[in-house]
């Protein structure tokens, strides 16, 4: 499957693929990591794979709607690291660490 | 990059040139800076090296190369080795977006056996579409520096005036994004060649279909005319972010000594200097691309001084380029003045206190920025109708 | 090798390793600053795709504003003893590792499978592109996605009244019990 002509001609599958591999590596953080905030971070590189699938759909179906969901996904990515960020602070406050099995204190 | 090996070439010579240009005015401006504070607090200032003190730069920089390269014992030593060479970046990428000059196009000639050109030069580091948003973008990359060297030094004095400064940073970036839009509005473009080119000529609009013109034609159709509160919010963000007086809460000596450049000596400590001078020039430019006309020569459009220069018996290449070198210094004469307006503020103001910056910024620039936003959205809408 | 084909190849290599070393890094700043990388790399990418307004936003956004948030927050915490970086058991491990590559395997495999159809269909040309891209940006956003558009401006006002509460509180999320 891997020939020259996958190196050279550059298209819509690879950007595809690398944004597959980007959401990967995102969720493999997600799941491993114990520090909330790379958690967090992970989470990011997560949406940033997805923008990056959508901005390649849009080029490739010559339409901008998808650079308009990579507006609307950037505005709720900073919303969710706001939100994220200040519930982090409150753990560490709390507890001097920010590790993610102190969140489930958060219930109640 | 270019059609042609001689395209590619000189547009990569180009790209060092402006480099150069802005590290070799780094010393010029330290230089200004100290004749510049001994004038203004009625002392001599370095005098003593060549004439005027001249040759002091070079002196200067004889000594930070030599000085001893010297990293703290509980340095983290990657951050603190990289930081300084990441504060030249974003400066010197931003710096070679703006134009300098108005293009210098060549005729297609006959050299070497083979047709070359035509070619259109652009008297700046490279063209991009979205000028302003890549350059709001890339200068925003300069609070890393600013939090690598501090966290990087291992110092209590770093960490603090690195926090400070980049909170600084993410809080006057809101006004100065925010108090352009003014200008993007007005002009419709994110291209600051197209904004020039706007603002060329004497001063007049259209309104409500009449067009309003100044019946002296030397004034000329700056954008500081139509945006009075931009301009002022812009450059008093702009002292911000550079990190200068009355805003260098980052370095307040008398709290922390020196802020986050407290562990830095010798040439990393002049690269962090480069930097900071580097954002200065890049709001001494954005300034005056925005609210002065960039390159523009107030009372004549480029297409009239260059008929003028043909005028005088050149021909139409040479007429070009004389034209660009015209309008180069004129865009310097400038840059010269808005340089000198921040070393002399410097010079005046005392600090702010930190609870003030951080009123200044939220409570006074960004809400007066959204008015000033709100009020060229409505006045556009209803003059244009 | 064409120019374009390169930078694809030194961009994703870049974004790749920025990422890995994201999830790899013991020391959350150095995840951080290996994100902004990533981000940065990202941006050229949308540079590629001819998507530049939003390459710019990107790069003000996150690296500019959110990952300096980010970076800010673990300075000012100072991890001194990051324990167990990485969760504990082989095993279950072991299970996520084998989802996460599933998921990018049958991603993959579908992209795969699909290319051939997927260069049929965007043969077709949608909407062609006509002026600034950028103020067709505008355009469609405050016309199409307008709703859309006052509904996030809600959520970011109720989002920084939330993120307000909760930085000012004195710690934990409830302060009676532990």
């Amino acid at each position: 499957m891997i020939n020259a002509d996958f190196i050279v001609d550059v298209g819509i599958s690879h950007y595809l693929i690398l944004s597959a591999i980007l959401f990967s590596l995102g969720m493999i953080g997600v799941l491993l990591r114990k520090n909330a905030i790379v958690m967090l971070m992970s989470i990011e590189l997560m949406l940033n794979a997805v923008n990056l699938s959508f901005i390649t759909f849009s080029k490739y179906n010559s339409h901008i709607d998808g650079q308009i969901m990579v507006f609307f996904v950037m505005t709720i990515a900073a919303a969710e690291a706001a939100v994220g960020l200040a519930l982090i602070v409150s753990i560490f406050k709390r507890y001097k660490e920010v590790n993610i099995r102190f969140f489930e204190h958060l219930k109640g | 990059m270019g059609q042609d090996i001689l395209e590619i070439t000189i547009n990569s010579v180009k790209l060092i040139l402006i480099f150069l240009m802005m590290v070799q005015a780094v010393p010029i401006l330290v230089w200004l800076e100290r004749r510049g504070s001994a004038f203004i607090q009625n002392r001599f200032g370095p005098n003593r090296v060549g004439p005027l003190g001249l040759v002091q730069l070079l002196a200067d920089a004889v000594k930070f190369l030599t000085k001893e390269d010297f990293a703290p014992d509980k340095a983290v030593r990657s951050l603190f080795y990289a930081a300084p060479v990441f504060a030249l970046i974003p400066a010197t990428l931003a710096y070679a977006a703006i134009p300098m000059s108005t293009p210098i196009s060549i005729a297609a000639f006959e050299a070497f056996g083979s047709t070359w050109g035509p070619y259109l030069f652009r008297v700046q580091g490279y063209e991009i579409g979205v000028g302003i948003v890549f350059i709001l973008g890339v200068s925003s990359l300069a609070a890393y520096t600013i939090l690598m060297a501090g966290w990087g030094s291992g110092s209590k004095f770093s960490l603090l005036g690195a926090l400070r400064a980049s909170a600084q940073v993410i809080s006057y970036e809101l006004a100065l994004g925010l108090s352009i839009v003014g200008v993007i509005m007005m002009y419709g473009t994110f291209n600051l060649s197209e904004m020039i080119q706007a603002q060329q000529g004497p001063f007049q609009f259209s309104a409500f279909g009449y067009t309003i013109a100044s019946t002296v034609d030397w004034i000329p159709n700056w954008g500081i005319f139509y945006q009075p509160i931009g301009f002022i919010l812009f450059f008093a963000a702009a002292f911000a972010e550079s990190n200068r007086l009355p805003f260098d809460l980052a370095e307040g000596e008398a709290e922390l000594v020196a802020g986050f450049h407290t562990e830095y000596g010798g040439f990393k400590m002049l690269m962090f200097f480069i930097g900071e001078y580097g954002h200065m020039m890049i709001a001494a430019g954005l300034a005056t691309t925005f609210f002065f006309g960039g390159y523009g020569i107030p009372g004549i459009t480029a297409q009239e001084l260059q008929q003028v220069i043909v005028g005088w018996g050149y021909a139409d290449q040479t007429a070009n380029i004389l034209n660009a070198v015209l309008h180069f210094l004129m865009y310097n004469v400038k840059f010269a003045i808005f340089l000198w307006i921040f070393i002399h503020v410097r010079w005046t103001l005392p600090r702010f206190r930190y609870d003030q910056l951080m009123d200044l910024g939220w409570k006074t620039m960004l809400p007066w920025a959204l008015a000033n936003t709100i009020l060229t959205a409505i006045v556009i809408y209803v003059v244009a109708a | 090798m064409t120019a374009d084909a390169f930078l694809f190849w030194f961009l994703a290599l870049i974004t790749i390793g920025g990422a890995s070393l994201v999830i790899l890094m013991k020391n959350p700043i150095y995840s951080a600053l290996a994100l902004v990388f990533t981000m940065c790399g990202i941006a050229a990418l949308f540079v590629t795709l001819d998507a530049f307004f939003v390459a710019g936003v990107q790069i003000i956004v996150y690296a500019g504003a959110v990952m300096v948030l980010f970076v800010m927050v673990l300075m000012l915490f100072d991890l001194k003893h990051e324990v167990e970086a990485f969760s504990k058991g082989r095993i279950t491990g072991a299970i996520k590792l084998a989802t996460a590559g599933l998921l990018a395997g049958l991603v993959m495999g579908a992209i795969f499978y699909s290319s051939t159809a997927v260069d049929t269909v965007i043969t077709k040309q949608l909407a062609a592109a006509s002026g600034d891209p950028s103020k067709q940006l505008g355009m469609r956003l405050f016309t199409q996605h307008i709703f859309a558009f006052e509904a996030l401006g809600i959520l970011l006002l109720v989002v920084a009244v939330g993120a307000v509460a909760l930085a000012r509180s004195k710690g934990g999320t409830h302060h009676d019990q532990r």
